[in-house]
């Protein structure tokens, strides 16, 4: 029992931090909302320091570690805002390859995403107003040689048009639940894919349409025909703690700027950091972040561990960070009085970024039924 | 980050189970959980209860060997906590002296105090209180106003303290009281140990909203203790007032409170309205969950201050958000369970468990003040885990009369 992070989980968590302040903080993440493209740019860096290396197995010259670790990191990159496709990278599309690829799979994606040459994201919605797994539409048809054919719209696709392959979820047989879904990796460069963005609630992390028309060929169909779907449940369980961990590193930084600016602020000639409705406020929004932050480690570290309890920390997470974070948030705007609402604040930063988290990959409420479940099945 | 207990806290977990499997009391293990009501009855069972711990070396796990403890790693004692919270074992009469006043005198007493005091408090043959709060300051323990006078070789007491538990039954009082008001109301203060069998010393019960007597107060009415029996140095006991306070973050309730909830769990799967199960209702799901999330993040922060003080070797003010989260957390769960009862709810001792669900809610509004409200607490998180400037009026002290 040791509820605590490892020296070199916190030594790359300091570093990731230091990068990010020596470049300027929250400047990526602002640059990427005025539409600058800046994920080649970021990539270049942390491509240097190993991030998108992080969850590679070791044998294909990745860090192999898991999702505590990485967790520990993208805390550091959500503290800022980091934009760029490392959650869709690390957390789902390079254990997809590890858990699901073949030998030439492995050897042709995964050195190249742990050298930062390959960077990757996930298409499972088709349905916007659907929950998963009902979301995965049923646009996909596999052929006798295992080729599979897809056409539709996937939505919701984070960084489409700055990533070079796409895991795109599709139902090739009608089943329950995840059953019946069969992974592809698909280019969206490629003939007979078309991408589109959409006007996102957060800048920072802008959400594409992917329509698809095309014939996908066997060697680039992840794990077997109808069979990816548990893979694609334990994916998106890790894509999930993956937004916690992003959402915490924000929330600790928003309760810094809270406590800073009350102690700088004054007014009626002292700082508003000794009223007590100002402190406790902030008290209660540090108490909320440390408290989704315990969730995020232990739903991580039983992700790692593939304990049996799970299912039920991932959802606890989730739902956890999801209500409970997007009042620190609001809070931290409240507290800066009227220059928090502004553009030139941080707080409307993270504040977007919440609420563009809260309902995907499952919404609170759905997450609570889903731990529920859990527990009565225990 | 490891979850994970090893093999020797696996195996001390065991031994701890086995030992309570055979020695709580008949009926305890298949939830025939009697403590009586009368008062004396309820001592006697109380202070067997103790004696049965010293004789199982489980009262004073967390003392050093050299004072007969167990020098049980403070992974041990979460375990212990997590364990007697299943078993639902009955309170130690003897808390206030093993948890607070031993570990004080162990650090601040003089080799006669501990020599004279130590062995009983862990064998349970002396109970004690703490006499801190005062009618007109709770939370504020420095504006306390009882007087001890220097007399010769003894101090002359006189005052009164409130909401002290175990003061029906204690047998000392780890007393805090003014031996000078001149100067700044943190200086003057001496603590002093107060023998509770003399004349001057009375006590009266509160009656609860809970419709409870847990707590007391007490008078001091000429009340004597020999000058030996100071704390520390005469007027400068808010030293020994900050030592004793630094012992109790170390508690948590979060492990009795999960127990609790998992009792709760149990009637909802096992009870219907409308000829549904209770766990099948959409509003019902969706607050269990919320609790069950809530009590898990409870839990690991605890873990992690757990895991920090292991690292530092000193608690933190994190333990302030262990209280605050605990609070909250018992009056919300308890709050529910009453809610679920549906047209029930109304019921006092006619209801479920004779009353003991509802109870156990009025009983969270105490738990919540003791301690020092969440108020104090989140003033201790803003002031010294966030470094917010501090109201220079309150200088906050916490406390707990548990």
């Amino acid at each position: 029992m040791r509820a605590k992070l490892t020296d070199e989980q916190e030594r790359i968590q300091e570093t990731a931090e230091d990068f990010l302040e020596s470049n300027g903080g929250i400047e990526f993440a602002r640059r990427e909302m005025e539409g600058e493209d800046v994920v080649d740019e970021v990539w270049a860096e942390i491509s240097d320091l190993d991030y998108p290396a992080v969850t590679v197995p070791i044998d294909h010259g990745g860090l192999g570690e898991g999702m505590v670790y990485l967790s520990a990191l993208l805390e550091a990159t959500g503290r800022y805002a980091m934009p760029g496709p490392l959650p869709e990278t690390a957390a789902v599309g390079a254990p997809l390859i590890a858990d699901l690829g073949d030998e030439d799979q492995k050897d042709e994606y995964l050195p190249a995403v742990a050298d930062g040459d390959c960077r990757l994201s996930v298409a499972v919605y088709n349905d916007r107003n659907e929950s998963l797994p009902a979301a995965v539409g049923a646009d996909g048809e596999v052929a006798e040689d295992g080729s599979v054919t897809i056409s539709g719209t996937k939505t919701l696709v984070p960084y489409a048009d700055a990533v070079d392959e796409v895991v795109v979820a599709t139902r090739t047989r009608e089943a329950g639940g995840y059953d019946g879904v069969t992974l592809c990796l698909v280019d969206p460069e490629s003939e007979g894919v078309s991408v589109e963005a959409l006007d996102s609630l957060d800048r920072t992390r802008p959400l594409y349409d992917l329509e698809l028309d095309l014939t996908v060929p066997p060697e680039r169909v992840l794990g077997p025909a109808h069979g990816g779907g548990s893979a694609l449940e334990r994916a998106a369980d890790r894509f999930t703690v993956a937004s916690c961990a992003m959402l915490v590193g924000a929330a600790d930084r928003a309760v810094d700027m809270s406590a800073e600016y009350s102690t700088e602020r004054t007014q009626y000639g002292q700082p508003i950091g000794k009223f007590q409705a100002v402190k406790h406020r902030t008290a209660d929004m540090w108490i909320d972040m440390q408290s989704a932050r315990s969730l995020t480690y232990y739903a991580a570290w039983a992700l790692d561990a593939d304990d049996p309890d799970a299912t039920r920390a991932v959802s606890a997470a989730k739902s956890y960070a999801a209500d409970r974070l997007h009042r620190v948030f609001g809070d931290d705007m409240w507290n800066h009085g009227g220059t928090g609402f502004t553009w030139d604040h941080d707080a409307h930063i993270y504040l977007k970024q919440a609420k563009a988290w809260r309902n995907f990959l499952g919404t609170p409420e759905e997450h609570r039924d889903r731990l529920i479940e859990a527990r009565l099945s225990e | 980050m490891d979850f994970e207990y090893t093999a020797e806290q696996e195996q001390f977990r065991e031994e701890l189970q086995e030992w309570l499997e055979e020695n709580l009391p008949d009926g305890w293990t298949e939830g025939d959980r009697d403590v009586p009501d009368d008062q004396d009855e309820r001592e006697q069972f109380l202070r067997d209860w103790q004696a049965r711990l010293y004789e199982g070396n489980w009262a004073g796990l967390h003392w050093p060997s050299e004072y007969g403890g167990r020098d049980a790693s403070l992974i041990e004692q979460t375990v212990y906590r997590e364990e007697t919270a299943k078993y639902h074992t009955p309170q130690q009469i003897n808390a206030i002296g093993i948890n607070f006043v031993g570990p004080t005198l162990m650090e601040v007493g003089t080799d006669e105090q501990k020599e004279r005091y130590l062995s009983n408090i862990l064998n349970g043959e002396e109970v004690w209180c703490q006499g801190y709060s005062e009618p007109g300051a709770g939370s504020d323990i420095a504006s306390l106003t009882t007087r001890a006078e220097r007399d010769g070789d003894e101090f002359r007491i006189n005052g009164q303290k409130i909401w002290t538990s175990y003061a029906h039954y204690a047998d000392w009082c780890f007393l805090v009281t003014r031996t000078d008001d001149s100067g700044l109301k943190h200086e003057g203060i001496t603590t002093i140990l107060v023998d509770m069998d003399q004349e001057g010393v009375s006590t009266s019960p509160i009656h609860q909203a809970s419709d409870e007597e847990g707590f007391n107060q007490m008078y001091f009415d000429d009340a004597v203790a020999p000058v030996e029996n100071v704390v520390g140095e005469v007027d400068e006991g808010w030293d020994v007032v900050m030592t004793l306070s630094s012992f109790e973050h170390g508690t948590t309730r979060i492990f009795s409170i999960e127990q609790r909830y998992k009792d709760i769990l149990e009637y909802c799967k096992n009870n219907t309205r409308n000829g549904q199960p209770l766990v099948q209702d959409p509003v019902v799901r969706q607050e269990l969950a919320d609790l069950d999330s809530r009590i898990q993040a409870a839990k690991v922060s605890h873990l992690r201050n757990v895991s920090k003080q292991m690292e530092t070797g000193m608690p933190g003010p994190e333990g302030s958000m262990d209280l605050v989260v605990a609070d909250e957390l018992a009056n919300d769960l308890e709050n529910f369970a009453v809610n679920i009862l549906g047209p029930e709810a109304a019921l006092w001792e006619d209801g479920p468990e004779d009353g003991q669900w509802v109870r156990d809610y009025l009983q969270t509004y105490g738990s919540w003040i003791a301690a020092g409200t969440g108020d104090i607490q989140r003033n201790i998180i803003g002031e010294r885990v966030l470094g917010m400037p501090k109201d220079d009026k309150s200088q906050t002290s916490h406390r707990e009369e548990s």
